[in-house]
């Protein structure tokens, strides 16, 4: 009986929203699991996608991924583990085999991770110091089972903001100068987890001082160490059996206070 | 020996050719400055019959990475799908200027300005509803009232505007998180300070849905048409050290 019962509050009938004479249980939201151990890194660009020229001799897919590598060496040292969307520059002819991800196959790397934060990374010629975007979306009180591709992170936006200020902090104490804004830029929107873009600029006047190794070694270690202390603040949000029990939107505030 | 009246004759013709290679000259270089004037002077015409009006461009800064309103005088046509897209060329032209905070490439950004009521209707091939009228097609809205997706008016006669760029302007355009960003701002905000039935936008490019402008800002995703100004709520921007 009991197996029963369980097979038709989750079978495809409850799925679909069929009327049930019987008294339904009421609907318990589950936490999203989380691996508190697992970072994802995308360094953006890749491959024939070159990003952004931010000088005569440099691009923005080389810069990224010279972030991410020393970025994943500090974080292993802390004790995290580390998936990287790409470890290497990639082919850079078109049609090449084992070309370059597109950017729904870096969010789907992402979200089966279940990381406790996700880091698209990002490099830029203009202004100075770093710039972090989390997502426009407005946020949700909680996610669905179906999670719309295009606004998965609406479910995860107070996270990202928490994680903003968690990493806005280590770099107001590193002294690195910090723009922090929101944008909607691909593939965040589609990220299931704790997601920001980290736009490196120049240290100063001069483009290729983006290369300078002790900035980006300062940088790293910055955001290491807001790591450390994220892994235990982080608060998945609640998953919901139904779409329409996610469907109204909250204030991040709102909810960020019961939870903490 | 040559004759006195050949000699006279031979240096006339030698003067002759010297002013006509000035004369060349001065006007090669007048045709090339006209051909600069014109190419610095993106501003669009303006429509013959309408009478000037002040409208809003909100306009992007490169260096603090803001949006701030300016007023223009600005011939525009009566048509509101034209008048949207007169409004995006009259706001890429002022890019397009020289010392231009936001600089982008000349030329024609929109091909087409579409202005489409909210909430969307489309039609299915039931005939078995009793509602069935026009050759068996019925009309339905595609997502249900209690659906979260956007596109839903917030205001009766709220309408989606959906601007198809050229992909010359978008192929042209600088790659970065920021310049990218403030590109679909200014658009944005131009369109809500001016035309406030908009509501959402989307952005195609060529008829077809792009990923990104270049490289980073969302094209597949619906924007909602707000005031982006550095002022506005639509705009949230700190900064620390």
């Amino acid at each position: 009986m009991m197996t029963a019962m369980g097979r038709a509050q989750t079978g495809p009938a409850a799925a679909q929203g069929q009327a049930d004479p019987r008294p339904s249980a009421p609907v318990v939201p589950t936490p999203i699991p989380l691996n508190r151990k697992l970072i994802v890194l995308d360094p953006a660009h890749g491959g024939i996608d070159s990003g952004s020229q931010i000088s005569d001799s440099t691009v923005e897919k080389d810069v990224t991924l010279a972030l991410a590598y020393r970025l994943r060496s500090l974080l292993t040292a802390r004790g995290f583990s580390v998936v990287m969307t790409r470890d290497a520059d990639g082919p850079t002819e078109p049609g090449a085999a084992g070309g370059a991800l597109t950017l729904d196959d870096r969010a789907g790397i992402a979200n089966h991770a279940h990381a406790v934060a996700c880091l698209v990374i990002h490099a830029t010629g203009s202004g100075t110091g770093v710039h972090v975007y989390r997502s426009e979306l407005d946020a949700t009180a909680g996610q669905p089972t179906l999670v719309p591709w295009l606004t998965a992170q609406a479910a995860w936006i107070p996270e990202s903001q928490l994680l903003e200020k968690q990493v806005a902090t280590a770099f107001a104490r590193s002294e690195i100068a910090l723009v922090a804004s929101t944008a909607s830029i691909r593939p965040m929107d589609s990220l299931s987890c704790p997601a920001l873009v980290v736009e490196l600029a120049p240290k100063g006047d001069d483009a290729d001082s983006i290369n300078d190794t002790d900035y980006q070694q300062h940088v790293a270690l910055a955001i290491a160490g807001a790591m450390l202390f994220w892994q235990n603040e982080v608060q998945p949000p609640a998953r919901f059996a139904a779409m329409g029990a996610a469907a109204g939107s909250t204030g991040s505030n709102d909810r960020t206070g019961a939870q903490r | 020996m040559i004759q006195r009246h050949q000699r006279i004759v031979f240096w006339c013709l030698v003067g002759c050719i010297v002013l006509m290679g000035v004369l060349l000259a001065v006007g090669r270089q007048r045709g090339r400055q006209r051909i600069e004037s014109l190419a610095a002077d993106q501003t669009p015409l303006d429509a013959p019959t309408a009478m000037a009006e002040t409208v809003t461009l909100d306009l992007a800064n490169d260096d603090d990475g803001t949006i701030t309103p300016a007023s223009r005088q600005i011939a525009l046509p009566e048509e509101p799908n034209a008048r949207a897209r007169a409004l995006i060329d009259h706001l890429i032209a002022e890019y397009a200027l020289p010392g231009s905070p936001h600089e982008l490439a000349p030329g024609a950004a929109v091909a087409e300005v579409f202005l489409l009521p909210l909430p969307l209707v489309g039609y299915t091939t039931d005939s078995t509803s009793s509602a069935t009228k026009d050759g068996g097609f019925r009309p339905t809205v595609p997502v249900a009232s209690s659906d979260p997706d956007p596109l839903q008016a917030k205001q009766p006669g709220g309408e989606l505007a959906v601007i198809d760029l050229h992909s010359t302007f978008v192929n042209q355009h600088p790659s970065g998180v920021e310049v990218e960003s403030l590109t679909l701002r200014s658009i944005l905000g131009t369109l809500h300070a001016n035309l406030p039935q908009i509501e959402q936008v989307r952005f195609l490019v060529d008829g077809q849905a792009r990923e990104t402008l270049a490289g980073h800002a969302d094209l597949l995703r619906t924007y909602p048409a707000v005031d982006t100004t550095s002022s506005g709520t639509g705009a949230s921007q700190g900064q620390s050290n």
